[in-house]
């Protein structure tokens, strides 16, 4: 039989509309969906043929526990009551990683367990790698943790600039909503990338500065726009607070000194700062409107250790020129994961409760009121210290949905011996993976084809997702699995279990709903009828939210805060290990790659890791193109296949953290974190890159131990 | 302005007002979601006692249209047949939505699936791991160069020559694998004849392929 089921993509946080085409019940190809006002009929590679990985042979069926050493088939009873037991022991030692790959119902019924029956806020998920430093940054100097503007001002602005990111590999469908501003409307484009990314060939200014100088080069552009008297006075002064404090500390230095300590030419950041504060107007732009530029970035400003300051710089720009609070203007930090936006949304932060209510009071009155118990108002931990708190014993038990952080970690070998310290580990996941495997409880959960919910995207656009095929073996959607685990543990420590009796993921999203200011209008009802609402969405008569701060800042006024450039990383290169290695993403894997080397296509398209290296420093070495080489770090080692490329500065190599052939980045990156985001630092640290040796032919010509046999 | 004898509103192209009424009219080089190209002709209608192609025909110049005159009907049914001659042997596969329209197009005409031999214009290119292009169904309508160029904004897909050398290219007469393709497949999407067809979706098997442990 054939069905279509209307979805939304799984991977990226761009959030593209899907149809699922089955053939009894099998996925037998993914349209596009015209009608969705995210994608508009496009999606990429991994959207249109990824998602084989949901039917993969290696998924989890039954739950699994640890009997003598190895994981064990286990009945859903058993499982449940086993946990049950062992995390009553661990109250007050426990931490909890959400999934961003896992629904707003799922997130939400997850925090809700941790906080009610585990009694703590250590609750955290993947955004902590990836843009808590952009969330602090917002917070602080604006009063919400969100993209300002929607993919349509991208379309609308006169002008984007694009830091730190690069679309054209993470968010496919948003790079071609550029291209198409630039081809059909005329749009500026600046980019600033410490390598040369595909939109850069389009780039009216390419800046290429060296690693971590990121706070000098945007102090350097705010200077530009200072001398020049580009800036928006009169937002300035309406809008703003801090701005005499925040000038005087760009002052400290002229554009040509910040220029040179970022490694770029002068000229070209003063091109780039006159294009981002009155760029001039695009093809069609109605004469009454005031040209607009769009602040894109992505993990290039945020995982380092000064992250933080990082988002600050940008959004003291934002501030300086005055481009936000209209259509074609704001800023976006691109979200890495289908819902990583929902995942904080629904509560799966150690600092807030849904809807980034804080623990005060009057907010926590109405969750106490509506869940019948008191709920803990101390921060919990983040989700890297509670990783690195497992050495001082302060975190004993870990219940992990959807992540694994054995790929995402950095330093990975040293994150693995933290983990194998915990005296319980609950994985709750599609497949067996590296954290899985160390776990003392698996559970299998049900992938996005096979239940209903909402992700929420990178445009705050809250889209439903409806079951296409069967369940896959006894495998669970998230929400009722943690719903049935605190149902039984609920009575035990006092809650009533009625708590958790959810009949389906749309009572689920009802009391987020209720809960949360920003949700309150929205139902699945309207969700089908109408399609995606963007929050905030506070009534059910109000459409949605198109872009933020039209009249005020949640904050009141927009905050500068000065900030000045620092040591560039914590790690950098030395005589050992003399050069920078940058990581990030490629096209064809998503993320560490526990989904896609799972798709035979996307694995036949790239099967190892490359490493991308500058022609001076690979002639030095003696490596061509194709060469398998080693790189290592203080930390470890790992293999990838050489691509000489202009397209990295001299002394630097990229390698994206994709997990392929046993061989990833994350080996190698440094476990240092920024205050007060918590974020590792990715993006830089210091490696030495040789040419793989052949392994000698005489020392394997034994026969393989495996064959020996009896 | 009225559509056989319909009173409407002039809306767009005269193509988005007759499918509006739920008129049944072929349009094989259009997507709903792309611009018109007018390549393919096979949504011509009489509009004041003009024939044109509809789907680039502003409406609001147009009074009376007649998409069921017997001119308008015999030239469709004359184009659709010139098309039909430019496609080869009928592939067997399935998949790809919006395959299958020309032959609703020729059945909804009365007409009668011609069997033509293979036309010489028969290049297979399998480079891709998502995707395949079999050059012998292609009717050269230009939706996948749309899909490429307007929708994508790649520009990976050309058609290269003209009259009877035309034919669809990736990049400079590159294979798929070897052009600027991102393999997005709305190029796939957008094919009436499964010239362009997915390869059949699969995850890996071999369990040591997940884990990346093969050579």
């Amino acid at each position: 039989m054939e069905k279509k089921v209307r979805s939304t993509c799984p991977f990226c946080g761009v959030g593209c509309g899907i149809v699922l085409h089955t053939r009894d019940n099998r996925i037998t190809w993914v349209d596009d969906d015209p009608a969705n006002p995210s994608s508009r009929g496009m999606l990429c590679v991994k959207g249109r043929f990824g998602v084989p990985f949901v039917e993969h042979p290696d998924r989890l069926t039954t739950p699994l526990i640890r009997r003598e050493g190895r994981l064990q088939p286990a009945t859903w009873d058993e499982a449940l009551n086993h946990v049950a037991e062992q995390l009553l022991r661990f109250r007050g030692a426990f931490g909890s990683f959400a999934s961003a790959k896992a629904t707003n119902e799922d997130a939400f019924v997850q925090q809700k367990f941790v906080r009610l029956v585990m009694g703590t806020n250590n609750i955290d998920h993947c955004t902590r790698l990836c843009h808590s430093p952009s969330v602090e940054a917002m917070l602080e100097q604006l009063g919400s943790g969100a993209t300002s503007n929607s993919y349509t001002d991208y379309e609308d602005a006169s002008c984007l600039v694009l830091v730190g990111c690069d679309p054209g590999s993470n968010h496919p469908v948003i790079a071609s909503r550029m291209r198409s501003a630039l081809d059909n409307r005329g749009t500026r484009l600046v980019i600033v990338n410490p390598r040369r990314i595909d939109l850069a060939e389009r780039a009216d200014v390419f800046l290429q500065p060296l690693p971590g100088t990121d706070v000098a080069l945007f102090n350097g552009l705010a200077r530009c726009i200072l001398d020049e008297g580009l800036e928006d006075r009169e937002f300035i002064q309406q809008r703003t607070e801090g701005f005499a404090a925040w000038r005087a500390a760009v002052e400290e230095h002229t554009v040509e000194e910040y220029a040179g300590a970022a490694g770029v030419d002068p000229e070209a950041l003063r091109q780039a700062a006159r294009l981002y504060a009155r760029p001039p107007a695009r093809r069609g732009l109605p004469a009454s409107e005031r040209p607009g530029s769009c602040l894109v970035w992505g993990m290039g400003i945020t995982q380092h250790s000064h992250g933080t300051d990082n988002a600050r710089s940008l959004i003291n720009l934002a501030l300086l020129a005055g481009q936000l609070g209209r259509p074609g203007c704001g800023i976006s930090p691109l979200r890495g994961q289908n819902n990583v936006q929902g995942c904080g949304d629904a509560g799966c932060i150690p600092d807030s409760l849904p809807g980034y209510q804080p623990y005060t009071d009057d907010a926590a009155a109405l969750f106490e009121e509506t869940w019948g118990a008191g709920i803990p108002r101390k921060p919990g931990m983040k989700a890297t210290d509670m990783v690195e708190r497992i050495a001082s014993g302060e975190i004993r038990a870990m219940y992990i949905v959807g992540e694994n952080p054995l790929l995402s970690e950095p330093n990975l070998a040293h994150a693995a011996s933290l983990f194998r310290q915990l005296e319980f580990l609950v994985v709750q996941d599609l497949f067996l993976h590296e954290t899985a495997e160390l776990a003392h409880v698996v559970l299998p959960a049900c992938s996005f084809a096979e239940k209903d919910g909402t992700f929420t995207n990178s445009e705050r656009r809250v889209q439903r997702i409806r079951p296409a095929i069967p369940r896959i073996g006894q495998s669970r959607p998230d929400w009722e699995i943690i719903a049935d685990l605190a149902r039984r543990m609920a009575p035990r420590v006092g809650i009533d279990p009625r708590q958790f009796a959810y009949g389906s993921a749309e009572e689920v999203f009802a009391e987020l709903a209720r809960l949360t200011p920003q949700l309150r209008g929205m139902s699945y009802e309207r969700l089908d009828r109408e399609g995606g609402i963007q929050w905030p969405c506070p009534t059910p008569d109000h459409p949605g939210t198109r872009f933020l701060y039209a009249d005020r800042f949640p904050r009141g006024l927009g905050k500068f805060v000065p900030v000045r450039q620092s040591r560039a990383a914590a790690e950098l290169p030395d005589n050992e290990f003399p050069l920078v290695l940058n990581t990030g993403r490629v096209l064809y894997h998503w993320h560490g790659g526990t989904i896609t080397r799972r798709v035979a296509a996307l694995v036949e398209q790239m099967h190892e890791v490359p490493l991308a290296i500058h022609p001076r420093d690979a002639a030095e070495l003696g490596i061509a193109e194709g060469d398998a080489v080693v790189v290592r770090s203080r930390r470890g080692r790992m293999t990838a296949s050489a691509v000489v490329t202009d397209a990295v500065r001299p002394g630097s190599v990229f390698v994206p953290f994709v997990k392929l052939q046993e061989s990833a980045a994350n080996f190698l990156t440094n476990n240092v974190y920024d205050e007060p985001s918590r974020i590792p630092e990715y993006k830089v640290c210091a490696v030495r890159v040789e040419k793989k040796r052949p392994r000698p032919r005489e020392v394997t010509g034994a026969t393989p131990t495996a064959w020996r046999g009896t | 302005m009225k559509v056989d004898g319909h009173e409407t509103e002039a809306a767009g192209t005269l193509l988005d007002v007759i499918l509006a009424l739920g008129i049944d009219l072929p349009h094989l080089c259009k997507d709903d979601n792309l611009p018109p190209i007018g390549a393919c002709r096979t949504c011509l209608v009489e509009a004041d006692g003009r024939i044109v192609a509809a789907c680039h025909t502003p409406a609001a110049a147009v009074q009376e249209v007649q998409t069921r005159s017997v001119r308008a009907i015999e030239l469709r049914q004359a184009v659709l047949r010139l098309t039909a001659r430019m496609h080869g042997r009928e592939p067997d596969v399935s998949g790809g939505p919006r395959s299958g329209e020309l032959w609703a197009a020729y059945a909804a005409h009365g007409l009668e699936r011609p069997s033509y031999p293979s036309r010489p214009r028969s290049a297979v290119d399998l480079s891709s791991p998502f995707f395949e292009f079999h050059e012998e169904p292609c009717i050269l309508c230009g939706r996948c160069v749309v899909a490429c160029q307007q929708l994508q904004h790649i520009g990976a897909i050309g058609i290269a020559g003209t009259a009877t050398s035309a034919r669809v290219t990736a990049g400079a007469a590159v294979a798929f694998a070897e052009s600027a393709c991102t393999a997005c497949g709305s190029c796939v999407a957008a094919c009436p004849t499964h010239a362009l067809r997915p390869k059949p979706l699969r995850a890996t098997h071999r369990p040591g392929d997940a884990r990346g442990e093969e050579g």
